[in-house]
C-alpha cells in the first residue's frame, strides 16, 4: 500500500503514530499537493507537502484533488480505491455504441438519495467522494511585522502589571515613598485625562458637525449608526491590520467621533451620567427625527430598523458603562444615571448646542468621582492593612501571583473601539487585578502605604487601560511611544528593584534594566510572531457541507453587528 | 395463529436470519427521527423473518421489558439519564446486564444508533468483546472545529475502530462520518431514510380539504391555482438556531409583502419562538401568520396537507425526513442546500435556496410562481416518494450489509472487489472487513491507531472491559443464564416484496 499521505493523515495528526495505515482512502489524493500559487511569504514553512500551508486556502483547486482520468470518459465505476486499478472486476468497459447502452448496463453514480442506484450502498466514488471539503477556507497568513506590532497590546499591559509589581516591592522595601508613587501616578492619571478631555472635545466638535451632515443626508445615521456604517465597510471577518487604524485616525478624525465620546472617563461613577449627556448633546437634532422614524407605522420600511438599531445601541452602549462604573460604587451610578440622564434628556430635547454644558458637568462629575473613590480607599485602608494578617506571606505571594496571571490573560485585548466594546469589559480580569493588589496591600505596614498601593492599583488596572486603547485607537504614534514608555520603564523598574542597594548606583542599574528590558521584549516579540507563523502550516480546518451553515441576514446586521 | 415451533424455525429459503439486537438511548415514548427510524427499521426486518429487540434506557416509569406491535421486544434499562434523554458514558457498567440481554436473546448483531448515545457506543465495544458483529448507523452530521465536536469524534472513533460495519443516511453524513471517526469508505453504507407514505397522503377527499379552513379564510388546498388563490406556506420544525429560524423570521415579513395572497403556518416550539412572535407583532401579520406550537408527529400530516408550499430553512441536516414527508403529502418543498438535503428529492419538487435570507425570499417567490403557473404537478408526487423511499427497501437493505458483514455473501460481493487479490497484502480494509477476527490482539492493534495518547488508553479499556468478561463468564457462566422463548417469527414471501434491487 501506498504510503499515505495527504488528507487523512494531515486531518488527524495525532494519527501519525497509528501502527498500520488506517484508510484505503489517502490513497485517492494526490501525493503532492499542487503548488499553483505565486510565491508568498508563507511558502518557505512549507516542509513537508502532505502538511497543508494557510496558501492552500487560496488555492483555486479545492479540496487538492488529482482529477480522476476514467472521470468523463469512461464512466469508471470502481467501488475500491486502492491503486491496482485494472483489476477491478467492476470496471465497466467501454462500449462502441457509447452512452445509451452503456448508461443501461450502470449508469452513472450519482450522489442522489432518491435515485435508485445500480450500486450497492457502500460504493464509494472515486469522482465525486469528498468533493465539497475545504480545508482552511477561512485562513488568514498572518504576515511577521503586523503581527508583532499586534503584540505590543499584550506588552503594554504586560508591562504596566510590572510596574505595578516594582512598584509594590519598592514600596514593600521602603526602598520608595509610598506618596511618591501615588503622587506620581495620580498627576500621570490627571494628566492623562486632561489630555484624554482635550482629544474628545476635539473628536465631538468634528463629530457634532459630522453627525449632523450625515444625519440630513441619510435620515437614521445616527451616530452609532456612522460608526457601524465605518466598520462595516471594512472587508467583515478581516482581522484588523493595525496600520488601517492608524489612517483612519489619522486621516478621518471625526469618522467615529459622537461613537468615541461616550465612554470618556467611564470608570469613574460619573461615567453613566456623562456619557448619556454626551449621548443626548450629540444628536439633539436627530432626536425629533428619530421619534419620526420610530412611530412610523408603515411596517415594510427597511429603513425602520435602523433608528430603532441606533436607538437601542446608544442604551446599550449606556448600559455597559453603566455596568463598569456600578463595580465600583453601584448605588452613586444607579443615581446619576437615574437623575442625570432624565434631566439632560430633558435638557438636549430643550436646547440643541449644550455640548459644553455636557462636557463640564462631566468633568465636575469625574473629579467629584476621583474624590469619593480617593476617599473611601483612604476610610477603608486601616482595614485593608491587617486584612490577612493571620495568613502566612508566601500564600499571599502565590496567591497575588496567580491572580495577576488571571488578570493578564483574561485581559480584554482587542482594540476595537466602535460598538459596545469601547472601554476593556473584562472584569475577570480587572477585579483579579484589584484582589491582587488587595492582599499585597494588606501585607504593607502602614496606612499610607496600603492608601497609595490600593489607589495606584487602581489607575494602573482601572483606569490606565482605558487610555492605551483610546490613544492607540488615537494614533499609532502614540501607540508606539507609550510602549516604548512602559517596556522602559517596567525595564527600569526592575533594574532599580533587583539592584544592589549601593547608594549612587541605581540610575546605572535602571539604565541597564532599560537596556535589557528593551532587548528581552524585542526578542520576545519578534520570537513569538515568528513562532505563531511557522505553527501555521500545522493549521488544518475542515469544512464542508455537513457544517452548520452560516445563515446571512441582512436585516439582522443592525441589530447585533458583533460578531 | 399458529403455535410457536419449539425452536427458532430454519429459513426455508437460502437467506439467513438473525437475531438483531438495536440499541440506542433514543426510542419511544420520546418522539423524534431516531426513534421512529429504529421503529421503522426494526418492524420491517421482523417482516423479514429476522428476530429484532431494542435496549434502551429506561424513561420515567418505563422500566424493565415491554412488547411493542408485532412483537418487538424493548429492554429498558434502568441507567442515569444525563442530557436530553442520552445516558452517562459509564464505560463498563453496561456490561453485564448487556451480556445478560445478550445470551437470552442469542443475540447475533448488534446495532447501535445515534453517536450521541453512549449506550450505544458502549454496546458495540461489548458486543465485539463478545465476538458478536456490530452495526453502528450515524443520524446527525458534525463538524470538527469545536471543543463538543472533538470529544464526540473522539469518542466515535474510539467505538468504530472496531465496528464491522456503519451505515448513514446520506452520502454528506458518510463523508462526514468517514472523515470524523477514519473508517475505510467501503465499510460505510448509505441507506436513507424512509417514510410511512400511507401516512403522508395528500388530501384526496372533501372530508380531508374542509381542514383548510380552519383558518382565515377558506383555502381548501386545490389542485388548480388561480392567480388570486391564497397559497399557504406550511413551517413544521423545532425552532432553533440550526434550523434556521433566524432565517424564517427575516424571511417572511419580506415573502408576505411580495406576495399579497400568501399566507404561513409555523408548527413547532422552541427557543427561537419568540422571536418569530416578536416579527408577527412588529410587522402586524397576526392574520397571515398562525403559530401553531408544539404538534405531534400523528398531527404533522394534518398540518401539512393544509398548505401548497413546504419551507425548510435548516442551516444542517444529515437527511431531512421531514422534506420528504412534506412532498408526500404534495407540498411543493422550498429548501436552504445544506447538508445531505440536496440528495433527498429531486429537484421537480424542490426549490433550492442557498441559507440566505434573500436568496430564501427569491426561492420562495420561484415556487408561488410556478405553483401559480399551474407547473408543478403536486398531486403526483405522493406516488412518487412512495416508490422512492419505503423501509420495506431500508430493511432490505439493510440485510445486505448484515449478510455482508457475518460472511452469507462474499466479501468480493459486498466491498466489491476480488478478495483474493487482497489476500495477500494486508490492509486495514480487509482488517475491518467482515472477516476481521475477535481476537484480542487484532483488536487492540485496530484500537492502538486512534491516537498518540487516545490510542493507549482505548486499548486499556479494552484490556478492562475483556477481563470484565472473563469475571463475567466466571461469575455468571453461560449455561446458568436462561435462553427465552422466541415469537414465531415471520417468514419471508419472496413473491410479495418486489425486488428493489
Amino acid at each position: 500500500m501506498a504510503p499515505p499521505s495527504g488528507l487523512h493523515q494531515s486531518a488527524l495528526p495525532s494519527d501519525f503514530e497509528a501502527p498500520f495505515p488506517p484508510l484505503v482512502r489517502s490513497s485517492t489524493l494526490p501525493t503532492s499537493l499542487p503548488i499553483t500559487l505565486p510565491a508568498t511569504t508563507l511558502r518557505s514553512f512549507r516542509a513537508d507537502p502532505s502538511h497543508l500551508a494557510p496558501e492552500d486556502a487560496f488555492a483555486s483547486v479545492s479540496p487538492p484533488r488529482r482529477p480522476s482520468p476514467f472521470e468523463i470518459s469512461d464512466k469508471y465505476a470502481s467501488g475500491h480505491a486502492s491503486g491496482n486499478d485494472s483489476r477491478r472486476p467492476r470496471r465497466a468497459r467501454r462500449t462502441k455504441d457509447g452512452a445509451r447502452s452503456q448508461s443501461r448496463r450502470r449508469k452513472r453514480f450519482q450522489k442522489l438519495l432518491w435515485v435508485k442506484q445500480s450500486y450497492p450502498d457502500n460504493y464509494t466514488d472515486q469522482a465525486t467522494f469528498l468533493e465539497n471539503l475545504q480545508r482552511n477556507p477561512r485562513v488568514q497568513p498572518y504576515d511577521f511585522w503586523p503581527l508583532v506590532a499586534d503584540s505590543t497590546v499584550i506588552v503594554q499591559h504586560v508591562c504596566s502589571v510590572i510596574l505595578f509589581i516594582v512598584c509594590f516591592v519598592g514600596i514593600f522595601q521602603e526602598r520608595v515613598n509610598p506618596a511618591s508613587v501615588v503622587g506620581v501616578g495620580s498627576v500621570a492619571t490627571f494628566l492623562g485625562w486632561l489630555l484624554w478631555d482635550w482629544w474628545v472635545g476635539q473628536e465631538s466638535q468634528a463629530g457634532a458637525v459630522d453627525g449632523i451632515a450625515r444625519t440630513r443626508s441619510i435620515g437614521g445615521g445616527v451616530g452609532v449608526g456612522v460608526g457601524v456604517a465605518g466598520r462595516r465597510a471594512a472587508p467583515y471577518s478581516e482581522p484588523r491590520p493595525p496600520r488601517r487604524q492608524d489612517s483612519s485616525s489619522l486621516g478621518l478624525p471625526a469618522h467615529n467621533a459622537s461613537t468615541t465620546s461616550i465612554s470618556s472617563t467611564s470608570n469613574l461613577a460619573s461615567a453613566a451620567s456623562s456619557s448619556s449627556n454626551l449621548l443626548q448633546d450629540h444628536y439633539p437634532n436627530n432626536r425629533p427625527a428619530m421619534a419620526g422614524y420610530y412611530t412610523n407605522p408603515n411596517p415594510s420600511n427597511p429603513n425602520l430598523l435602523i433608528p430603532g438599531h441606533a436607538h437601542s445601541r446608544s442604551f446599550s452602549s449606556l448600559h455597559s458603562a453603566s455596568s463598569q462604573t456600578s463595580a465600583t460604587s453601584p448605588a452613586h451610578a444607579r443615581q446619576s444615571t437615574d437623575g442625570n440622564g432624565d434631566e439632560s434628556r430633558r435638557r438636549a430635547a430643550a436646547s440643541p448646542s449644550s455640548s459644553d454644558g455636557g462636557r463640564g458637568s462631566l468633568r465636575i462629575g469625574a473629579i467629584k468621582s476621583a474624590s469619593l473613590i480617593s476617599f473611601t480607599l483612604l476610610g477603608l485602608s486601616p482595614i485593608l492593612k491587617s486584612l490577612t494578617r493571620s495568613t502566612s506571606s508566601d500564600s499571599i505571594w502565590a496567591m497575588s501571583f496567580w491572580l495577576l496571571a488571571i488578570n493578564i490573560f483574561f485581559f480584554d485585548y482587542s482594540g476595537s473601539w466602535t460598538g459596545v466594546h469601547k472601554v476593556p469589559v473584562a472584569s475577570l480580569s480587572t477585579n483579579a487585578a484589584l484582589m491582587a493588589s488587595t492582599v499585597l496591600a494588606s501585607r504593607l505596614p502602614s496606612t499610607g502605604q496600603v492608601f497609595s498601593l490600593t489607589l495606584f492599583s487602581i489607575e494602573v488596572f482601572g483606569l490606565f487601560p482605558v487610555f492605551r486603547r483610546y490613544a492607540r485607537h488615537r494614533s499609532w504614534r502614540y501607540h508606539v511611544v507609550l510602549t516604548v514608555l512602559l517596556v522602559a520603564g517596567a525595564g527600569g523598574g526592575v533594574g532599580m528593584v533587583l539592584g544592589t542597594d549601593e547608594p549612587g548606583w541605581p540610575w546605572r542599574n535602571c539604565l541597564l534594566g532599560m537596556v535589557v528590558g528593551c532587548l528581552i521584549t524585542a526578542l520576545a516579540m519578534g520570537g513569538c510572531s515568528w513562532w505563531l507563523i511557522s505553527l501555521q502550516k500545522y493549521k488544518n480546518e475542515i469544512y464542508g457541507p455537513w457544517d452548520p451553515a452560516r445563515p446571512i441576514i441582512i436585516s439582522r446586521r443592525h441589530w447585533d453587528d458583533d460578531p | 395463529m399458529a403455535p410457536p415451533p419449539p425452536s427458532p424455525p430454519s429459513p426455508p429459503s437460502s437467506t439467513p436470519t438473525y437475531n438483531i439486537a438495536m440499541v440506542s438511548d433514543f426510542f419511544f415514548p420520546q418522539p423524534g427521527g431516531v426513534e421512529s427510524h429504529i421503529y421503522q427499521l426494526s418492524t420491517k426486518l421482523m417482516d423479514r423473518g429476522h428476530k429484532v429487540i431494542i435496549i434502551t434506557h429506561s424513561y420515567e416509569d418505563r422500566t424493565g421489558v415491554r412488547y411493542l406491535t408485532n412483537g418487538l421486544k424493548v429492554y429498558y434499562v434502568p441507567f442515569m439519564v444525563l442530557y436530553r434523554s442520552a445516558t452517562f458514558p459509564s464505560v463498563f457498567s453496561f456490561f453485564p446486564v448487556f451480556r445478560n440481554i445478550v445470551l437470552r436473546e442469542k443475540i447475533d448483531i448488534v446495532h447501535g444508533h445515534a453517536s450521541l448515545s453512549s449506550l450505544c457506543h458502549e454496546a458495540i465495544l461489548h458486543a465485539r468483546t463478545m465476538g458478536l458483529r456490530t452495526v453502528f448507523t450515524d443520524h446527525s452530521l458534525f463538524g470538527f472545529a469545536d471543543a463538543a465536536s472533538i470529544m464526540t469524534n473522539k469518542l466515535l472513533k474510539f467505538t468504530l475502530s472496531d465496528v464491522d460495519h456503519v451505515i448513514c443516511v446520506s452520502h454528506t453524513c458518510k463523508e462526514n462520518t468517514v472523515l470524523r471517526a477514519s473508517l475505510d469508505p467501503l465499510m460505510v453504507s448509505v441507506i436513507p431514510n424512509a417514510v410511512v407514505a400511507e401516512n403522508f397522503k395528500p388530501p384526496s377527499n372533501p372530508a380531508e380539504t374542509s381542514r383548510g379552513h380552519a383558518f382565515g379564510q377558506p383555502a381548501p388546498p386545490a389542485r388548480q391555482l388561480g392567480p388570486h388563490d391564497t397559497i399557504t406556506i406550511v413551517v413544521i420544525s423545532r425552532l432553533f438556531y440550526n434550523k434556521g429560524t433566524d432565517l424564517l423570521t427575516a424571511a417572511i415579513p419580506r415573502i408576505l409583502e411580495n406576495h399579497p395572497n400568501t399566507r404561513f403556518i409555523i408548527a413547532g416550539s422552541g427557543p427561537k419562538a419568540i422571536d418569530l412572535e416578536q416579527m408577527i407583532e412588529q410587522n402586524v401579520l397576526q392574520d397571515r401568520v398562525e403559530m401553531l406550537g408544539p404538534i405531534r408527529h400523528e398531527e404533522v400530516r394534518d398540518v401539512m396537507v393544509r398548505g401548497h408550499i413546504y419551507l425548510h430553512p435548516s442551516l444542517t441536516e444529515a437527511f431531512g425526513t421531514v422534506i420528504v414527508e412534506a412532498a408526500s403529502c404534495g407540498l411543493y418543498v422550498v429548501c436552504t442546500q445544506v447538508g445531505g438535503i440536496p440528495e433527498v428529492l429531486p429537484s421537480h419538487m424542490t426549490v433550492f435556496a442557498k441559507p440566505e435570507e434573500e436568496d430564501l425570499v427569491a426561492a420562495t417567490g420561484k415556487a408561488i410562481a410556478a405553483l401559480r403557473a399551474n407547473k408543478v404537478r403536486t398531486e403526483l408526487f405522493h406516488e412518487q416518494v412512495k416508490s422512492m423511499y419505503s423501509w420495506t427497501n431500508v430493511a432490505l437493505r439493510t440485510e445486505r450489509v448484515y449478510n455482508g458483514i457475518s460472511g452469507a455473501i462474499s466479501d468480493a460481493e459486498f466491498y466489491g472487489y476480488d478478495a483474493s487479490l487482497n489476500a495477500a497484502n494486508w490492509s486495514a480494509t480487509r482488517g475491518r472487513s467482515g472477516v476481521q477476527s475477535f481476537a484480542l490482539i487484532d483488536r487492540l492493534k485496530r484500537y492502538y491507531g486512534c491516537g498518540i495518547w487516545a490510542g493507549k488508553l482505548f486499548c486499556l479499556c479494552v484490556i478492562i472491559d475483556y477481563l470484565i468478561f472473563l469475571c463475567l463468564e466466571i461469575l455468571f457462566p453461560r449455561d446458568k443464564i436462561d435462553t427465552c422463548r422466541d415469537w414465531p417469527r415471520k417468514t419471508l414471501n419472496e413473491e410479495k416484496e418486489p425486488g428493489v434491487r
